[in-house]
């Protein structure tokens, strides 16, 4: 796990060092990391935790908000912003995950994709204006942050990839933390049998909030991030697009296959990218893979990849299996 | 005053009535062969569109006739295969039901965004099915919205007597009622799952040829369909028909009062609201087991 995750990351980041002059190439090693953690924090709590969570671009979106909104109305300094926006962010995950927790399997899905589709009128609305997020317009000028004098903003490509490295690799650590400790044993426990997991005495009620607090913490504080970068928010961000997008790395890298989803990121970033001349087409044809992935391709690009590396060692279980 | 209700009333039982019909067809199918289907609010638009093509640039002769008669079969022809090809194959794995969730998120992308590359972004507008009004004392109806109500009316006591009276109906309730006990009987379990399947996809397309005439033929509008649908049988009991009829009736009614009242804007989050409360305190939905 630990293996291709440096790999991937390491690579990333030593490639600025021959594109840095190309502006395109680096935004889109800097929106892979962005997303790749986005991504990878809803492979957490979707293929690991087993919480049918659709609300992930909604903390994401939340993210941006808040942080947009403190820094530009209350002129709280961007990167003081951006972790107040996460603890908001884990706030409301929170508040989300309680009621959420109760309910059976897909009627997490569907509070939560409610969840998203009921974010974009309020923040268009009348409740919505009354906290700043500008209506329909969206916020305009959201500043850059700074650190010591030096501003990362969109027009300084380099530095603010950095710094998104850096938060990226410490986010990664978080969640390989998680996955390695208890709790991910915790969360195999109760995945494979909620029932027996909780006779052993462990809690599926308070693993499961830690892990809504702890995504939507990480994944607000992408957001902020990625709003800082861009400098311009709108409710455009909450369109069927992203949500596909993000959909599309984590099928593509294969669910709960942890560092999976960042390769998935990495490939749907890439095609993204590439498919953009194509026009409205690039949406067809995102949906299309959606389907055919799923189909053809039941874990990913992991589950090709562990195919290919363990097919000894599957031969093998396999074997004992039978004997058994 | 008085007459205003009445109005706001008269326009929620109707929606409700189209909705009663869409939410039924999910359950059923949720009931039946536990798949989430969120391609839900495309095949909507797709009965909207199929409709479209047939009566404004085909300008076939009939009219509704023709398109109620073409479009059960279509729908039937592509709900069956839908799940004969893209989530039959899926059944298999240990974790499908979030593959299928997926797979039809996935789905619906295309459809919307497919309809948009073949017709065009513009909205479509169907052509009303009776011209005129009925004036009852003060109350003026529009004809056509008593037709919509009573074919939406028809087609629930069409769908009770097939599910009641014939031998598919009861394959699928012995299916949704006991999959392995059903099999060993003999009962086909992967053919009536398509059926299940074929059926709601033609109550939903039904649902969308009556309701495109007030709203427009609308890709963009297929989520937040999708989404009514899924609240709706949420709030009624998932799986549970009964449930979904009333439950229907009562967001109709909310989201007529709402609208008119507070404004369009603030259906969607007053709908969640009455979702998240009712939850909260039943999390089996209205009248559905746990």
């Amino acid at each position: 796990m630990l293996k291709i995750l440096a790999f991937t990351y390491g690579l990333i980041g030593i490639l600025p060092i021959f594109v840095s002059d190309s502006s395109i190439m680096m935004r889109i090693l800097t929106m892979i990391l962005i997303w790749s953690v986005v991504a990878s924090c809803w492979d957490l709590i979707m293929g690991y935790a087993g919480i049918f969570s659709f609300g992930q671009v909604a903390f994401y979106v939340i993210g941006a908000y808040s942080s947009a909104i403190l820094s530009v109305s209350l002129n709280v300094p961007p990167m003081i912003a951006i972790f107040m926006a996460g603890v908001i962010t884990a706030i409301i995950g929170v508040l989300v995950g309680i009621p959420c927790l109760k309910l059976a399997g897909p009627y997490i899905a569907l509070v939560t994709f409610a969840f998203h589709m009921a974010l974009e009128p309020f923040l268009k609305g009348p409740l919505g204006k009354a906290i700043g997020s500008g209506g329909s317009r969206g916020i305009i000028s959201v500043p850059p942050i700074e650190i010591f004098g030096i501003s990362f903003s969109s027009s300084e490509l380099v530095p603010f990839f950095y710094l998104a490295l850096v938060m990226t690799l410490v986010c990664s650590v978080i969640i390989v933390l998680i996955l390695k400790s208890h709790w991910g044993t915790a969360f195999l426990a109760l995945k494979d049998s909620e029932d027996f997991a909780a006779s052993l005495g462990v809690s599926a009620f308070k693993y499961k909030l830690l892990v809504f607090g702890v995504t939507s913490f990480i994944t607000g504080l992408f957001g902020a991030l990625y709003v800082h970068y861009v400098g311009i928010l709108s409710t455009r961000m909450l369109s069927m697009e992203v949500f596909t997008v993000l959909l599309i790395m984590i099928v593509v890298g294969g669910i709960g296959q942890y560092p999976g989803v960042v390769l998935g990121a990495v490939v749907t970033v890439t095609m993204n990218e590439l498919l953009r001349p194509t026009g409205m087409y690039r949406l067809l044809i995102m949906g299309g893979m959606v389907v055919v992935v799923v189909l053809l391709l039941p874990d990913g690009v992991m589950g090709l990849f562990k195919k290919f590396t363990f097919s000894r060692f599957s031969g093998k279980q396999k074997q004992e299996k039978q004997a058994q | 005053m008085l007459i205003e209700i009445i109005d706001v009333m008269i326009s929620g039982l109707l929606n409700g009535s189209v909705y009663a019909l869409m939410a039924i067809g999910l359950a059923l199918v949720y009931g039946v062969t536990k798949a989430f289907n969120f391609a839900y609010g495309s095949l909507y638009t797709m009965g909207g569109y199929f409709a479209w093509v047939f009566l404004v640039p085909l300008n076939l002769p009939g009219g509704y006739y023709t398109v109620f008669l073409t479009a059960i079969p279509f729908l039937f022809v592509v709900g069956f295969f839908l799940e004969k090809f893209l989530v039959a194959p899926l059944r298999k794995r240990s974790d499908w039901e979030m593959k299928a969730m997926m797979l039809t998120l996935g789905l619906a992308l295309f459809l919307d965004i497919g309809y948009i590359a073949i017709f065009g972004p513009r909205l479509k507008s169907l052509p009303d099915i009776v011209e005129g009004t009925l004036a009852i004392g003060p109350l003026v109806f529009m004809k056509q919205d008593l037709v919509i109500f009573v074919l939406s009316i028809t087609g629930l006591l069409c769908f009770a007597w097939l599910l009641n009276n014939t031998r598919v109906g009861m394959a699928v309730q012995a299916v949704a009622q006991n999959p392995a006990g059903a099999q060993i009987v003999g009962i086909p379990k992967e053919r009536v799952f398509a059926a299940t399947f074929a059926i709601s996809t033609i109550m939903v397309g039904i649902g969308g040829i009556l309701l495109s005439q007030k709203n427009f033929v609308n890709p963009q509008a297929s989520t937040g369909i999708m989404i009514k649908a899924w609240v709706i049988t949420a709030f009624g009991g998932m799986g549970s028909i009964k449930g979904s009829l009333y439950a229907a009736l009562i967001i109709g009614m909310l989201e007529a009062f709402v609208g008119y009242y507070l404004g369009m804007i603030h259906i969607d989050i007053a709908v969640l609201t009455v979702l998240l409360i009712t939850l909260a305190f039943r999390p089996q939905g209205l009248m559905g087991r746990e």
